[in-house]
């Protein structure tokens, strides 16, 4: 093997940055569209606006500087690999410092996921105001506030954009911020996919806005075709912004998995592995293995709708029972890629504040897998009034029962670490609570839909609607709010106010479930979702929810508040450890310096043992130097 | 770097020298094992993921051969392009892979890789050529049903991925020369030597599925 | 290994059962005291009712467990030192696992057993010729097969309203559906151009309207009365105003009166429509051009 002395290190003097990015994404767009014109095909510009939204992408990534390595690696220059485990000063000089580093492409864990929660706080603010003008429409049983049309549109932009936020709002800022302080390594196991989870989020989020400027999508988050194909160009946006959530759902899963796999600090075994991680694991298995299914599908859509060909077309020899198929296969785990990381959270807060071990922690691992293992074989439950296979209903109904099973194992597990506990109720404790009380009534009423003599009649009704708000709002937007209560403090070096906190969490528990409640009673009483116009029996109820809909509006607005106060007027500045807690996150200093440990941590015992006579540390910081990995 | 920007607009394609240093000292033991199972890991993730994107596209091929819907499936007059043709390209990618691997795996950094690898890389060149060829060639148009449809967007899935691991063999390849960071990194060329194989294996389903099943 | 209360848990364990059992039993009584959709206009409907209200009787106590725990557990397992004070250190009880695990086992597969045996009922009633129990049947039964009293109904959906015909009196088409009391339906959805869902509320049937497909339900409505279609798939722009609040089950002699006047009305634009099938391919939408 030969090894050079001293070699110049060469890369492209690309100027990158965010401006850049956005300076080669608009001569992008308009290129693609040309090439989309000049194959001219069909005068609808789908091909055009498809390829323009795609070039349009590559132009802002390259911007970024995604092109630079791999192209330098290419040319045969010597490309600096991203600096090595042991190499701790040349991890610190690689790192850019100062604000700019949030504005360009980095490859420290930290910066991605503050990158990613401050992008999806902002997605949020735009998810919710959609929310905010859907239920402001439905305070009258006709279309005369807001016509079909743009009724059709709010679902649309609303549905997908909540989609992609719950997609990365645990797994993106939470994930990336703690997986490896949580594991004790020094950085991701591949940083450059790590930053292009992160970097297709935000293009994703603009082209699916831009669809309002083609009057959007009538199709809801399902896109089921025909009508997705029968829709104008605002479905390319929907088609081209999923594609670059799936690159985002399958990049972050190899990174996490091989993270968790190869990275872990010597004496990180498996069974000592925080239950966040672990949540965070089996999603990333979800992520990467259901991502590529919805590939699939919406290259196929895109096919159908650029070079007319037809996946999907009954009478051309196609059939949407392929999409339905396709997309569910994909979309039920997907829905276990929201709830899981969830699951992780409330499992790994619960122990820490009720100062108890995890009670039961093999059981819930066995919980999580046992969830993950279950959602490949239960899509079909979306499609029990389909008409697509009957003599499979009863197989997809006890599959889907099944799943309750596992799911139940997390409350097991969580009841009884508070059993006998001293609980220090904090904000985020506050909200791990909510979220047993929400997810409960999520889980229970998924039952209902499960079951298929019910299920046609509660089957796309608001009944499911608000299910899946329960599962979603009730349960991973409950468990995110705990996340930041808890965790923000390490990423940001300031607490959040407590104050605000519990009046946050008081006005939005109670508005959720008078939002949401009501709106079980709506699906049964024979309201459909994603209607504009409703039985006029049922306005004094619609009412009642949007009023609900605008207070839970306020409380996210008081969170944000909260934000704003805790960060730059009243800033309490957090400690190392603020909640005394044993999880190795909070054992490195905050802010958490760039090479997270200075030496890597020898792990000598588990995070959850409290009140274990003679416990030892969790680990021995003053360990070895040297590689990470092992376990 | 942001500093710079309205100068090196006009730099942009330009390598320059930013630090010296010693970039291609091997990293210690440690590291260099703790890397190769990460490279490897890594690559039997993405395996995996692309496992179900393939496997997607051939439960599409047979529910949608099951439903024959409005007997459009494959209408008279629609047929596989010619077998000699699929067969060649088959026969060039699978020649690719294994050559690759047994020369990354076997005989990396000895004069046999030297002459063996950029023979893969002129197989995959060709490969990707004759494939893209046989895109525009098709016989048949894409409206001309199901069939049509999946073989174009399987075959035209496929190709885009050799297209990329032709780019990445050529990176590999270049890389792997005296100087070259890869020198220090023989398990990244051995590691990736398994996309090939995969994308041939493959290939070699998408054909029995696309030419042989009637 | 076997089930030990240790002292310390008991008075909360015996406290929690005591709580449990007596706002379960409240809560189960008044969950069975609830009229459950879609009603009993229907024997579909009837048994989608009451699957319902065992559902809900069954969730209920589950339901008052956890919450009960969770505010017990806020009000009795709450520090009140003012420094922090480890809890006992319990790593798990394995009798207790394994038990929550084995109920809801067993309440799951009980669930799903009710949930086939509703299904599976269908077919068994059909090849009696008593009424079928419920909807869902297969699409495999073949013309033989079909009962003699049962009426076939094909529902064509397309954007944004269905229509109706009738094979067996000639393919006549209307815009109402009036169906006869005691008479099984034997209903078959298609669309003409996008998916839609033809709910039919009162009655308890949900059924996908899918372009080129032949969706088939089975219904027998019991009780005469008017009953609301909607639909229950996102069809594009007037999707909720796709809704039609006159349909009728009626007695069989208003029925034979309704179908001939119908049938009458119809003779005039019959020959502008296509014949009747079990499903019609619509034009391949192609766009531009």
């Amino acid at each position: 093997m030969v090894v050079p002395s001293a070699v110049t290190e060469r890369h492209l003097a690309l100027p990158t940055g965010l401006i850049t990015a956005i300076l080669l994404a608009i001569p992008g767009y308009f290129f693609g569209v040309w090439l989309g014109t000049l194959f001219g095909l069909f005068d609808d510009q789908n091909t055009g606006v498809i390829l323009g939204y795609g070039f349009a992408v590559i132009g802002f990534l390259i911007g970024l500087g995604f092109l630079n390595y791999p192209l330098g690696r290419l040319m045969g220059w010597n490309m600096q690999p991203v600096p090595v485990y042991s190499d701790v000063d040349a991890v610190a000089a690689a790192a850019r410092q100062g604000w700019t580093r949030y504005f360009s492409l980095s490859l420290d864990h930290k910066v991605i996921g503050l990158q990613y929660l401050v992008t999806i706080l902002i997605m949020l603010l735009f998810g919710g105001i959609g929310a905010m003008l859907i239920r402001t429409s439905l305070l009258v049983p006709d279309a005369s506030i807001t016509p079909p049309g743009q009724y059709i549109m709010l679902i649309g932009l609303h549905a997908v954009m909540m989609i992609f936020i719950t997609s990365a709002v645990i797994l993106g800022p939470f994930g990336n911020y703690l997986v490896p302080l949580m594991i004790g390594a020094r950085r991701m196991a591949f940083p450059r996919l790590e930053a292009l989870s992160f970097w297709v989020v935000p293009p994703a989020a603009v082209i699916l806005a831009a669809a309002i400027f083609w009057g959007g999508f009538p199709t809801g988050w399902t896109g089921y075709p025909p009508l997705s194909e029968q829709a104008g160009q605002g479905m390319d946006s929907y088609i081209v912004g999923f594609v670059l959530i799936a690159i985002a759902l399958v990049t972050s899963g190899i990174n996490m998995l091989a993270t968790i796999i190869t990275m872990r600090a010597p004496g990180m075994t498996w069974t000592r592995l925080p239950m966040f991680v672990w949540g965070i694991f089996t999603t990333a298995i979800l992520g990467l293995l259901a991502a590529p299914v919805l590939a699939t599908a919406l290259i196929q859509l895109a096919l159908d709708r650029t070079v007319q060909t037809s996946f999907f077309l009954a009478s051309n020899g196609g059939s949407n029972y392929l999409w339905e198929n396709l997309f569910w296969f994909f979309g039920h785990p997907e829905v276990y890629i929201f709830i899981l990381p969830a699951f992780g959270i409330i499992m790994d807060i619960v122990p820490h504040f009720a100062r108890k071990p995890l009670w039961g922690y093999r059981t819930g691992v066995v919980g999580l897998f046992g969830v993950t293992l279950l959602s490949w074989f239960v899509w079909q439950h979306h499609l029990f009034v389909s008409g697509i296979a009957p003599v499979l209903r009863p197989f997809y109904m006890l599959s889907t029962e099944l799943i309750s099973i596992p799911t139940g194992i997390i409350f097991l597990v969580t009841l009884g670490t508070l059993w006998r506990a001293r609980v220090w109720y904090t904000v985020p404790m506050l909200f791990c609570m909510g979220f047993l009380f929400n997810f409960l009534i999520g889980g229970i009423s998924g039952v209902y839909l499960s079951d298929v003599p019910t299920d046609v009649t509660l089957h796309g009704s608001y009944f499911s609607m608000a299910h899946f708000h329960y599962t979603i709002v009730g349960g991973e937007i409950f468990a995110m709010m705990a996340a930041c209560y808890y965790w923000l403090p390490k990423m940001t070096g300031k607490m959040l106010s407590p104050t605000i906190g519990r009046v946050h969490f008081w006005v939005m528990f109670i508005a959720f479930n008078s939002t949401f409640f009501p709106l079980f009673i709506a699906g049964i009483l024979d309201m459909p979702r994603r209607v504009s116009v409703y039985n006029p029996a049922l306005q004094g109820l619609n009412q009642w929810v949007t009023y609900s809909a605008y207070a839970l509006f306020g409380s996210m607005l008081l969170f944000a508040a909260n934000l704003i106060y805790s960060w730059f007027f009243v800033t309490r500045p957090a400690l190392a450890n603020p909640w005394q807690v044993r999880g190795l996150e909070w054992q490195v200093p905050t802010p958490v310096p760039v090479n997270n440990f200075d030496r890597v941590p020898l792990i000598v015992a588990g995070p959850y043992d409290y009140g274990i006579p003679n416990a030892r540390p969790v680990a021995d910081f003053g360990g070895l130097v040297g590689a990470t990995g092992g376990g | 770097m942001p500093g710079r920007w309205p100068i090196s607009a006009a730099l942009w394609v330009r390598p320059v020298a930013v630090r010296t240093g010693t970039p291609g000292v091997a990293p210690a033991a440690a590291d260099a094992a703790l890397e190769t199972r990460v490279l490897a890991t890594g690559m039997w993730l993405w395996l995996a993921a692309d496992t179900f994107f393939f496997a997607a596209w051939w439960f599409s091929f047979f529910y949608l051969k099951a439903f024959n819907n409005n007997q459009a499936w494959r209408p008279a007059g629609v047929d596989h392009p010619a077998l000699a043709f699929g067969l060649l390209v088959l026969a060039l990618v699978i020649l690719m892979a294994i050559t690759f691997w047994l020369a990354s795996r076997l005989l990396y950094g000895s004069f046999l890789f030297s002459l063996l690898a950029p023979v893969s890389l002129v197989l995959a060149i060709a490969a990707c050529i004759f494939q893209g060829y046989g895109m525009w060639h098709l016989g048949f148009g894409m409206t001309q049903g199901g069939y049509a449809s999946v073989f174009a967007g399987l075959t035209g899935a496929w190709l885009i991925q050799l297209v990329g691991a032709t780019g990445w063999l050529a990176t590999v390849l270049i890389q792997a020369r005296e100087g070259g960071d890869t020198v220090v990194r023989a398990h990244s060329a051995a590691t990736f030597a398994w996309f090939p194989l995969y994308l041939a294996a493959i290939g070699v389903i998408n054909f029995v599925v696309l030419y042989l099943v009637r | 290994m076997g089930l030990r209360i240790e002292p310390a848990d008991r008075p909360h364990a015996i406290r929690l059962l005591i709580i449990w059992v007596i706002l379960s039993v409240i809560g189960v009584i008044a969950a069975l005291q609830i009229p459950y959709p879609p009603g009993n206009q229907s024997i579909q409907g009837d048994d989608q009712a009451k699957t319902l209200q065992l559902l809900t009787a069954l969730a209920t106590p589950v339901f008052i467990g956890v919450v009960m725990m969770v505010i017990y557990s806020a009000i009795f397992f709450r520090r009140n030192t003012p420094e922090l004070v480890d809890g006992p250190p319990m790593l798990g009880h394995t009798p207790v696992q394994v038990a929550w695990i084995g109920i809801s086992a067993i309440l799951v597969l009980f669930l799903a057993f009710v949930g086939i045996t509703t299904l599976a009922s269908d077919g068994v009633a059909r090849t009696v010729g008593v009424p079928g129990r419920a909807i869902g049947g297969s699409t495999t039964g073949g013309a033989a097969q079909n009962q003699a009293s049962e009426l076939e109904v094909q529902v064509i959906a397309q954007q944004w309203y269905f229509t109706y015909r009738f094979p067996s009196y000639g393919g006549v088409e209307t815009t109402h559906l009036e169906v006869p009391v005691d008479r099984p339906l034997d209903i078959h959805v298609t669309s003409l151009d996008i998916i839609h869902s033809w709910w039919a509320y009162e009655l308890g049937v949900k059924a996908d309207a899918n372009p080129g497909v032949d969706n088939e339900f089975h219904v027998t409505p019991q009780k005469t009365g008017s009953f609301t279609v909607r639909c229950a798939e996102l069809c594009g722009l007037w999707h909720g105003q796709m809704s039609d609040t006159e349909g009728k089950v009626v007695s069989q002699s208003d029925f034979d009166t309704w179908i001939a006047q119908q049938q009458k009305d119809y003779a005039v634009i019959a020959s502008a429509v296509p014949s009747y099938a079990p499903s019609y391919f619509p034009a391949p939408l192609t766009k531009g051009s």
